[in-house]
C-alpha cells in the first residue's frame, strides 16, 4: 500500500473543509424561506403594510446572503485555487 | 410598494457610483489593473442583479399564500446562489479576472446597503456616546 502523501492529505481535507463551509449556504435559504412566509402571512393580515413589510424584508434578506456567499467562497477557494497546496 | 422599488433602484445607482469611483482608483493605484477593474464590474453587475431579483422575489411572494411563498423564495435564494457560485467559479478559474475585485464587487451591494439604510441615523450614534443622565 502507498504512504499518504502530504498533498493528497491537505487535498483531502480541503475537500472536507470545502463540503462543511457549504453548510454555510443553508442557513439563509431556510431564513429567507421563513421570513417570505411570514412576510406574506404579515401582508394577508395588514394589506396597506405591504410596502413596509416588503422593504424590511428586502433589506434582511439581502444582508442575510451575505453569510452564505462567504461560505461559497471558501469552498471553491478550497477546492479550485487551494492556498494551502503552495506551502507544501 | 413604489417607494420600495424607487429604494430599490436607488441603492442600485449608489452601488453603480460607488464601483465606478472603486474602478478609477484601481486604474491609479494598481500597475496591472485590468484584471481587478474586470473582476469589480463582473462582481457588481452580478451583486446588482441579484439584488433587484431578490426585490422582484420577495415583492411577489408577498402576495402568494405563506406556504408557497415559502417554496418560492428558498428555490430563487438556491437559483441565485447557483449564479454567485458560477461567477466565483468563472473568476478563480480565468486568468483574466480578479478573483478579489469579483467578491468585492459582489459584496458592494450589501455595504451599501448597510451604509445608506441601517447606519444612517446619526442621532443614534450621537445617543451612544450621550451619557443617559444628560437631557
Amino acid at each position: 500500500m502507498e504512504p499518504i502523501t502530504g498533498r493528497a492529505l491537505v487535498l483531502a481535507a480541503s475537500a472536507i473543509g470545502a463540503g462543511l463551509a457549504m453548510i454555510a449556504g443553508i442557513g439563509p435559504g431556510i431564513g429567507q424561506g421563513y421570513a417570505a412566509g411570514k412576510g406574506a402571512e404579515g401582508v394577508g393580515r395588514q394589506p396597506e403594510a405591504q410596502g413596509d413589510i416588503v422593504r424590511t424584508m428586502l433589506l434582511g434578506a439581502a444582508v442575510a446572503e451575505t453569510t452564505g456567499i462567504y461560505g461559497l467562497i471558501i469552498a471553491l477557494i478550497l477546492l479550485f485555487a487551494n492556498p494551502l497546496l503552495g506551502l507544501l | 410598494m413604489q417607494e420600495v422599488k424607487k429604494m430599490t433602484i436607488r441603492t442600485i445607482a449608489i452601488s453603480v457610483l460607488i464601483a465606478i469611483s472603486t474602478i478609477l482608483i484601481a486604474y491609479f493605484i494598481f500597475d496591472d489593473s485590468k484584471p481587478i477593474i474586470m473582476g469589480i464590474i463582473f462582481g457588481s453587475v452580478l451583486g446588482m442583479l441579484n439584488f433587484y431579483d431578490l426585490f422582484l422575489t420577495l415583492s411577489k411572494a408577498s402576495i402568494m399564500n405563506p406556504g408557497k411563498a415559502r417554496n418560492f423564495a428558498a428555490s430563487k435564494y438556491i437559483l441565485r446562489y447557483l449564479f454567485v457560485g458560477i461567477v466565483i467559479f468563472v473568476s478563480i478559474k480565468a486568468d483574466y479576472i480578479n478573483v478579489v475585485g469579483t467578491i468585492f464587487g459582489l459584496f458592494l451591494i450589501k455595504f451599501v446597503i448597510i451604509a445608506t439604510n441601517l447606519f444612517n441615523d446619526r442621532s443614534f450614534f450621537m445617543k451612544i456616546i450621550k451619557r443617559k443622565e444628560e437631557k
